[in-house]
C-alpha cells in the first residue's frame, strides 16, 4: 500500500476516536444538574437583561428539552462552530474558546521547546551510551534514566527553584527567573496588546521577529526552568530506549558484514547503527507527549505560566469557592486531546515513512 | 543405616512431580539472583511493611489513629506555641524531629510514615481494581472478537488520547461535584480512586487482549476446544492464566506511576474539592504544604517527603523491570 493510502485511512480512523473524545465529555457535562450548567454558562456579575439572554443560549446551547441523542448531536455543531461555553475564573473569564486560542500557543511553545531539547541531548548521548554497554558511563546513563523517569514533576519543580530560582537558591540574584512569562510589567512594548504578545501569542518567537532581542533574552530565561523540569522526564524515556535500540542493532549480523568488509568503526556507528536504533525511538515520541502535556499542567502551575494547562487548572481550582467551570473542564480536555491525538498521527505518519514495512 | 538411607531414597522417586511448584520455585530462585530486582524488591517491601505496620498496630509511631490532631501536640519542651513556622531537621530533640516540622508544627518523620499507609493502600487498590477488570475485558473481548471486541477497543482508544493527568483532574472534580448533589457521602480519597480506577483499566486491557491474540491461536486451546472445551471456559482456565505474568510486571510499575498521579492531584489543590483535610499526611500534601515555604529557603518540607517518594518509585520501577526480566521465558536461560 502507498504512503498515501495509509494517511487516509489513518486519518479516517481518527474519526471514530474524535467522536468517543466528543461523546465523552458530553457524557461528562451531562453528569452535572442542568441547572449548574446553565448557571455555569451565565455570567453572575452581568444586569440581569443580559444575563436573560445567556440563559437563552445556554439552554439553546444544550438542547434542552430534546431527546439525547439530538443534544449531543446539537453538542457536536455547537462545538465544530467553535462555541464551547463560557467559564468565570481568577485566570480568566470569558468563551472557553477565546481562552484557549490566548493560551494554547504558550502550551505548543513549551512544548516544542522541550521536545527540541530532549531529542538534542538524548540522540547523541543514547548514542554515546548504547555504544558502551556495561562501561561506567553506561550504568550511570542507566541510573540517571532510571531516577529521572521515575521523579515527580512538581518536586523536580520545586528541587529547581530552590537550586536556581533567584533570590532563593545558592546563586542569590543571579538566579533564573522562577515565575512568569517575562512579559514587561512597566514599559509599553508594541506588539504586546492586552498582555499577550502578537502574532503568534509566543513571547520568545514574537520580540524575535519584531527584532526586540533584549525581551527575547528575558522570555528565554523564563523558560529555561519549565522546559529543563519537563525534558528531564523525556530524555530519561528516550535514552532508554534509544540504549536499548542500540545494544540490539549493535548485535545484528548486517553490522558485522559492516565490520567485516572493512567499514570504519565511526560509519558504522554512525550509519549502521545509529540510522536503524532511532527508528523505534520515533513511536515513543507520541507515548512521551502524552506524559509532557500533563506535566505542562504542573509545571504551568509551580511556575504561574499562561498556558492550557494553567487554564484547565483554573476551571477546576482557581475559582472563589471551587466553583467548579464545567465548560473550561470540557473545552481543555477536548483540546489537549486534540493535541495528542495529532501527535500520535504525525509520528505514525514520520514512522511509515521512515521505515517502508510499515503499512497497517 | 544402609536401610535407612535406601528407605529415605525410595521415597523420594517416588513423589508427586509438580511442575507448577517448580517453575515458581526457579522463577523465585532467578528472581534472587537479579540483584537489582532484588534491591527494588527490598524497598518496596520496607515500605510495604511501614505502611502495613500503620493498620495493623496504629500506636507505632507512639499515637494512636488521630495521627493528624495530635502531631503538632509533639512541639519539644520549651516551643513557644505561637510559633508556626518550621523548624531545620535536628538530632537533639528525639526521632520525631530527625527531618524537622513543617506548617504548624507538624513533625516530618512520623507524618511521612503515617502517610505510606494512604499512598501506597489506595495505589494498591486502584492497580488491582483496574488489573482485575481490564483482564476479564482484554481476554474475553480478545478471544470473542467481533462486534464487542471493536467496540471495546475504540473506547480504550478514547481514554488513550486525552492525557492521563488532565483526565484524572476531570473525572475526579466532575464524580466529586455530581456525586455531592446526588447527596451521596464519599470518603475524598475513594473518590479519587474510583476516578482513576475507571481511568487506567483500558492499559490492561489493551495488554491482555493482545497476548490473547496470540496465545488464542496457539495449539493447548485448539487441542481445548477439540476436547469441548467451552468458550467462556477456555478463557477462564486457559486463556487468563497465560496473561497473568506480564500483567504481573505492568503491575509492579503501575504502582509506582500511581503513587505518583495521586500525589500530583494532591498538589494540585483537588484536595479542596474532594474535602481532604488539608493537614491529612499524605506525601503530595506534605510537599504541598511545604511549598508555602519556598521563597524563604526553607527546602526541608519539600525535599524530604519528594525524596521518600522518589526512593519509593525508583525501587518498584527497578523491582518491575527486574520482574521482566526474569518472568520473559526468551530471555529465561
Amino acid at each position: 500500500m502507498e504512503l498515501k493510502y495509509y494517511i487516509i485511512r489513518r486519518l479516517l480512523i481518527l474519526i471514530p476516536t474524535a467522536l468517543g473524545l466528543l461523546l465523552m465529555t458530553f457524557i461528562l457535562l451531562r453528569a452535572i444538574p442542568v441547572s449548574d450548567l446553565i448557571a455555569n454558562y451565565v455570567n453572575q456579575r452581568a444586569s440581569p437583561a443580559q444575563r436573560a439572554i445567556e440563559k437563552q443560549q445556554a439552554i439553546a446551547l444544550l438542547g434542552i428539552g430534546q431527546p439525547l441523542p439530538e443534544q449531543f448531536y446539537i453538542y457536536i455543531v455547537d462545538i465544530l462552530h467553535g462555541n464551547l461555553g463560557n467559564m468565570y475564573s481568577n485566570f480568566y473569564s470569558g468563551p472557553v474558546i477565546v481562552g484557549i486560542e490566548d493560551y494554547l500557543p504558550f502550551t505548543l511553545e513549551l512544548t516544542i521547546f522541550t521536545v527540541i531539547v530532549s531529542v538534542l541531548i538524548a540522540i547523541p548521548l543514547g548514542t554515546f551510551i548504547g555504544s558502551r554497554p556495561n562501561t561506567v558511563a553506561d550504568s550511570t546513563g542507566r541510573v540517571f534514566s532510571l531516577i529521572f523517569f521515575a521523579m515527580p514533576i512538581f518536586w523536580l519543580a520545586l528541587v529547581l527553584q530552590l537550586v536556581f530560582g533567584k533570590n532563593i537558591g545558592p546563586l542569590g540574584a543571579y538566579g533564573l527567573p522562577i515565575s512568569g512569562q517575562g512579559y514587561p510589567s512597566t514599559q509599553q512594548v508594541g506588539f504586546i496588546v492586552n498582555g499577550v504578545s502578537q502574532p503568534t501569542h509566543m513571547l520568545f518567537i514574537d520580540s524575535v521577529l519584531h527584532g526586540d532581542f533584549p525581551l527575547a533574552l528575558v522570555a528565554l530565561e523564563h523558560l529555561i526552568l519549565p522546559v529543563l523540569t519537563l525534558s528531564m522526564s523525556i530524555l530519561a524515556g528516550l535514552l532508554r530506549f534509544i540504549r536499548a535500540g542500540m545494544v540490539d542493532t549493535a548485535n545484528q549480523e548486517y553490522i558485522k558484514t559492516a565490520r567485516a568488509k572493512g567499514v570504519p568503526e565511526k560509519m558504522v556507528l554512525k550509519k549502521h547503527i545509529r540510522k536503524n536504533a532511532l527508528l523505534p525511538s520515533v513511536t515513543v515520541i507520541g507515548l512521551l507527549v502524552a506524559g509532557l502535556l500533563g506535566g505542562v499542567v504542573v509545571v504551568e502551575d509551580i511556575f504561574k505560566l499562561e498556558g492550557l494547562g494553567r487554564l484547565s487548572l483554573a476551571a477546576v481550582v482557581g475559582t472563589v469557592g471551587n466553583n467548579i467551570q464545567f465548560y473550561g473542564v470540557a473545552g481543555t480536555i477536548l483540546f489537549f486531546g486534540l493535541i495528542l491525538m495529532l501527535t500520535n498521527l504525525i509520528v505514525d505518519v514520520v514512522y511509515a515513512f521512515l521505515d517502508p514495512r510499515i503499512r497497517y | 543405616m544402609q536401610t535407612t538411607i535406601s528407605i529415605f531414597k525410595k521415597g523420594a522417586v517416588q513423589r508427586k512431580r509438580h511442575p507448577k511448584v517448580e517453575d515458581m520455585i526457579e522463577t523465585l530462585k532467578l528472581i534472587i539472583k537479579n540483584k537489582v530486582a532484588m534491591t527494588g524488591l527490598v524497598i518496596t517491601m520496607t515500605y510495604m511493611i511501614l505502611a502495613l505496620l500503620d493498620v495493623i498496630y496504629p500506636a507505632y509511631l507512639g499515637y494512636g489513629p488521630n495521627i493528624i490532631t495530635s502531631l503538632p501536640q509533639l512541639l519539644p519542651p520549651g516551643t513557644p506555641l505561637g510559633e508556626q513556622l518550621p523548624t531545620p531537621p535536628t538530632f537533639a530533640n528525639g526521632w520525631h524531629y530527625w527531618f524537622g516540622t513543617t506548617v504548624g508544627a507538624y513533625p516530618l518523620f512520623p507524618a511521612i510514615l503515617a502517610s505510606l499507609r494512604i499512598d501506597l493502600g489506595y495505589s494498591l487498590v486502584i492497580v488491582l481494581t483496574g488489573a482485575i477488570v481490564g483482564i476479564f475485558v482484554g481476554t474475553f473481548s480478545g478471544y470473542f472478537g467481533g462486534f464487542w471486541d471493536e467496540l471495546m477497543m475504540r473506547i480504550t482508544d478514547v481514554f488513550y488520547s486525552i492525557p492521563f493527568l488532565v483526565m484524572a483532574i476531570a473525572f475526579t472534580t466532575i464524580l466529586s461535584y455530581s456525586l455531592l448533589q446526588d447527596h451521596v457521602p464519599v470518603n475524598g480519597f475513594n473518590l479519587v480512586a474510583l476516578a482513576l480506577i475507571i481511568i487506567w483499566w483500558p492499559t490492561y486491557a489493551r495488554l491482555t487482549r493482545s497476548i490473547t491474540l496470540s496465545l488464542k491461536s496457539s495449539r493447548f486451546i485448539e487441542a481445548a476446544v477439540a476436547s469441548g472445551s467451552s468458550r467462556i471456559r477456555n478463557v477462564v482456565t486457559h486463556i487468563i492464566p497465560g496473561v497473568l505474568s506480564p500483567v504481573f510486571v505492568q503491575i509492579s510499575l503501575d504502582l509506582g506511576s500511581i503513587v505518583l498521579v495521586f500525589a500530583t492531584l494532591e498538589f494540585l489543590g483537588l484536595g479542596a474539592i474532594i474535602q481532604i483535610n488539608s493537614y491529612t499526611p499524605e506525601l503530595g500534601n506534605l510537599i504541598t504544604i511545604g511549598q508555602a515555604y519556598l521563597v524563604t529557603g526553607d527546602w526541608w518540607p519539600i525535599f524530604i517527603p519528594g525524596v521518600f517518594l522518589l526512593i519509593f518509585t525508583v525501587g518498584i520501577n527497578i523491582f518491575g523491570d527486574g520482574m521482566r526480566d526474569v518472568l520473559d521465558p526468551k530471555m529465561r536461560r
